[in-house]
């Protein structure tokens, strides 16, 4: 058992974790997602991408809602802008993908000034009601400006290559996005023990107070904003690379809510937990699916007449169930299984 | 000795790659995939495609089905989100193994899934979202069947202009801003130009708006008295409600979707007997044979929910399912798209015109007929017979 923590060094100040065990864990699991695609079946690499897409938005929107405290219904906005940049760089303009995903990124970073900049003054529920706005206005320009966006017709992605390699198709996909995943991780974890994420997190706690302490507010606010959007819009070209297909439709508000719900399910605040509620968000319905497929019977009225709708109320159970029992989320669940692993036989 | 081994092996090889099957093809069964919107506000369209697949299934197979293969449906949600159609098909190709593709819904699901469709050959027809998207550019595999909204429009217009039009007639019309609502436009635009109508207002709505009071005070304010009805199922109805408040009387042309019986229950207590048009029969015995013989398949609750999804639906696995029987007991995707290509006159008894895909947009079933809601009892009564506009 550890009883403290002595750093000897500035590398041991900086590194992730002194943890000799962390580290193997954290070894082992990136193994595991690289050893995946040789044993397992297309769909459920489609999957995975899908998953990991959602890990990379949801840590996006946490460094935003769950480390500044700044509610935002706009994810699916910002989703949209990088889909749409990244697009149409790639096929408007003949960018490289290299080049128009974090382009896609920058563009959505530079757009949230737009909603940061009104927004500097707003909490709560009116902050969240002016970025809601903000997801409405961009599909309505994205509608009427066909010049630059294709307007209604939506936008067909393909021809991404990187080293010669198709990445919108299988394994090559999946190793693309879990590279994009794991930089994403390391830049919100390295930014969140940082001077600037410590600033965040005061701006959460109290902003009044987090001032007081001369923490610029304005300055903060802007960032947290124009990092988390960055990170968003670039959730949205992976997801333009995946689907290869684009239009208003793919980025429905609906997107923004499973955005919240899945960092609130995880644990708000912490980036692991934003990445165990967005894999868990996006495998529960195949979860439900297979339980279904257990344990229901195909020949009754009830399951061929109902199945999808007793699919959809089994998810919003799942979610409530957890919310009531489980309120500081998945990421909670995992802290007491943990301290009860160490502690056993004892209590505390 | 040995040579000739390796010969015989190298013929055998060789042999079974001619005559390997593709996908959901077994001795007994051919899987058809449906990706359907099965949850949400718009789930009983999906339910109606999933039960001309149904449908169009049982009767194929108590006849002895394809060659003595037996069609198995495979359907999926999307709940109307293309990323979930995308995710959907690719556990249909790459789990359920289909076959080919029949049920779709809307055009952007549509599109979503086309990558998926080109690079796997599959054989598609698309029944439920005839959008120029879809066959414009022509996708090899793809085929699709209905007229566009343009046709409908403008066949409905020119009904009205020739037949229904009041004194000092004033055209409008309301559509959706998306791509769907371009078509709308698209077609009123025609008339407009075509007859010399006058052109009294043209207005747009955000998909998703329910309430649509301001846009027809605007119409009433124009003197619109002949409207083209661009919104669809709740929203048609809550125009028509607020028209009827404002006691406006207007002759009305309306998108299929609204001949379907729960868009009748929202919008004929406002009391307009709205004109329709769509490229499938609504009434006559066409519909009531239909009706007959699905009995045998469907229980009394499922025959509720039938409707013109329902016919397009089993029109479009029929015309797969002929031809599929044209390649024999070697069935292979790249024989079924080749027969599909070739279909003509395709006889649909009497629910649609003809069906034949011989044409460079692998397109059909694009003649409109135009039907009268009688607002009092709530039926459909056919005003032409299907025409090419």
């Amino acid at each position: 058992m550890r009883t403290g923590h002595f750093k000897e060094s500035y590398g041991q100040l900086v590194a992730l974790s002194d943890s000799r065990v962390t580290w193997s864990w954290a070894g082992f699991g990136i193994a595991l997602l690289i050893a995946l695609p040789l044993v397992a079946h297309n769909y459920l690499l489609t999957l995975m991408v899908a998953a990991m897409i959602a890990v990379v938005g949801a840590v996006g929107l946490n460094m935003l809602t769950g480390t500044t405290g700044l509610i935002s219904l706009g994810q699916s906005g910002f989703l949209a802008v990088g889909a749409y940049t990244n697009a149409m760089l790639m096929m408007d303009y003949g960018w490289p993908v290299l080049l128009s995903l974090p382009a896609a990124g920058v563009v959505a970073a530079l757009i949230s000034l737009l909603v940061g900049v009104p927004s500097l003054r707003l909490k709560g529920l009116y902050l969240a009601i002016t970025t809601l706005a903000f997801a409405f206005i961009v599909n309505h320009l994205i509608l009427h400006n066909a010049w630059l966006t294709h307007g209604p017709n939506g936008i067909f992605v393909s021809g991404a290559k990187v080293l010669d390699l198709d990445i919108q198709r299988g394994r090559p996909l999946y190793y693309f996005v879990l590279a994009v995943t794991v930089l994403v991780i390391l830049l919100a974890l390295n930014l969140q023990r940082s001077r600037i994420g410590r600033a965040w997190m005061a701006i959460r706690d109290h902003d009044i107070a987090a001032r007081v302490m001369g923490i610029d507010l304005v300055r903060y606010k802007l960032l947290a904003f124009m990092v988390s959007s960055f990170i968003v819009g670039i959730a949205g070209g992976l997801i333009s690379l995946q689907i290869r297909f684009i239009n208003i439709d793919v980025f429905a508000l609906i997107l923004s809510i499973e955005a919240l719900a899945m960092i609130i399910l995880g644990g708000l605040g912490s980036i692991a937990g934003a990445v165990l509620g967005a894999i868990f968000l996006s495998f529960l319905p195949e979860v439900i699916r297979y339980v279904f497929a257990l344990f229901g019977d195909p020949n009754s009225t009830l399951y061929t007449s109902y199945v999808y709708e007793i699919r959809g109320i089994a998810y919003g159970i799942v979610i409530v169930l957890f919310l009531r029992f489980k309120p500081d989320g998945l990421i909670g669940l995992w802290r007491d299984a943990r301290k009860y692993w160490s502690n056993w036989p004892l209590a505390y | 000795m040995r040579m000739r081994t390796l010969a015989l092996s190298a013929a055998l090889l060789a042999s079974t790659a001619a005559f390997a099957a593709d996908p959901g093809v077994t001795d007994t069964e051919i899987r058809i995939g449906d990706v359907n919107i099965m949850t949400g506000p718009a789930s009983f369209i999906g339910r109606a495609v999933a039960l001309g697949s149904k449908i169009a299934a049982s009767e194929i197979n108590a006849n002895g089905g394809v060659n003595g293969r037996n069609i198995v449906i495979v359907t999926e949600d999307d709940g109307y989100v293309p990323s979930r159609s995308f995710q959907a098909l690719t556990k249909l190709i790459e789990v359920d193994g289909i076959f080919a593709l029949n049920g779709t819904s809307g055009t952007a699901n549509v599109l979503a899934m086309m990558p998926l469709i080109e690079e796997n050959n599959l054989p598609t027809v698309v029944t439920t979202a005839p959008n120029e998207l879809i066959y414009n550019p022509v996708r090899p595999s793809v085929f699709t069947i209905g007229a566009s909204y343009e046709d409908a429009f403008y066949g409905q217009l020119k009904y009205i202009h020739e037949n229904l039009e009041p004194e000092n007639a004033v055209y409008g019309v309301i559509r959706q801003e998306d791509d769907f609502g371009v078509t709308v436009e698209a077609g009123y635009d025609r008339a407009v130009r075509d007859f010399g109508l006058k052109d009294g207002i043209r207005l747009r709505y955000t998909r998703g708006t329910t309430n649509f009071a301001t846009e027809v005070a605007q119409m009433n304010a124009a003197g619109v008295n002949v409207l083209a009805n661009g919104a669809i199922i709740a929203g048609a109805a809550n125009v028509l409600s607020e028209a009827r408040k404002l006691g406006m009387e207007a002759q009305v042309a309306s998108v299929w979707s609204e001949n379907m019986p729960p868009s009748v229950n929202l919008s004929a207590p406002a009391g307009y007997d709205y004109l329709v048009g769509d490229y499938v029969a609504l009434t006559g015995p066409a519909v009531d044979d239909f009706i007959e013989r699905a009995r045998q398949y469907v229980t009394e609750e499922e025959l509720a929910g039938l409707n013109r999804y329902t016919y397009v639906t089993y029109i479009g696995l029929k015309v797969l399912a002929h031809a599929m029987e044209q390649c024999g007991q070697e069935l292979t995707r790249e024989c079924t798209v080749e027969q599909l290509r070739q279909t003509r006159d395709f006889d649909t008894q009497g629910l649609s015109g003809a069906i034949s895909f011989d044409n460079d947009k692998q397109l059909s079933g694009t003649a409109i007929a135009v039907y009268q809601l009688n607002a009092a009892d709530r039926t459909f009564k056919a005003l032409t017979d299907f025409v090419e506009y």
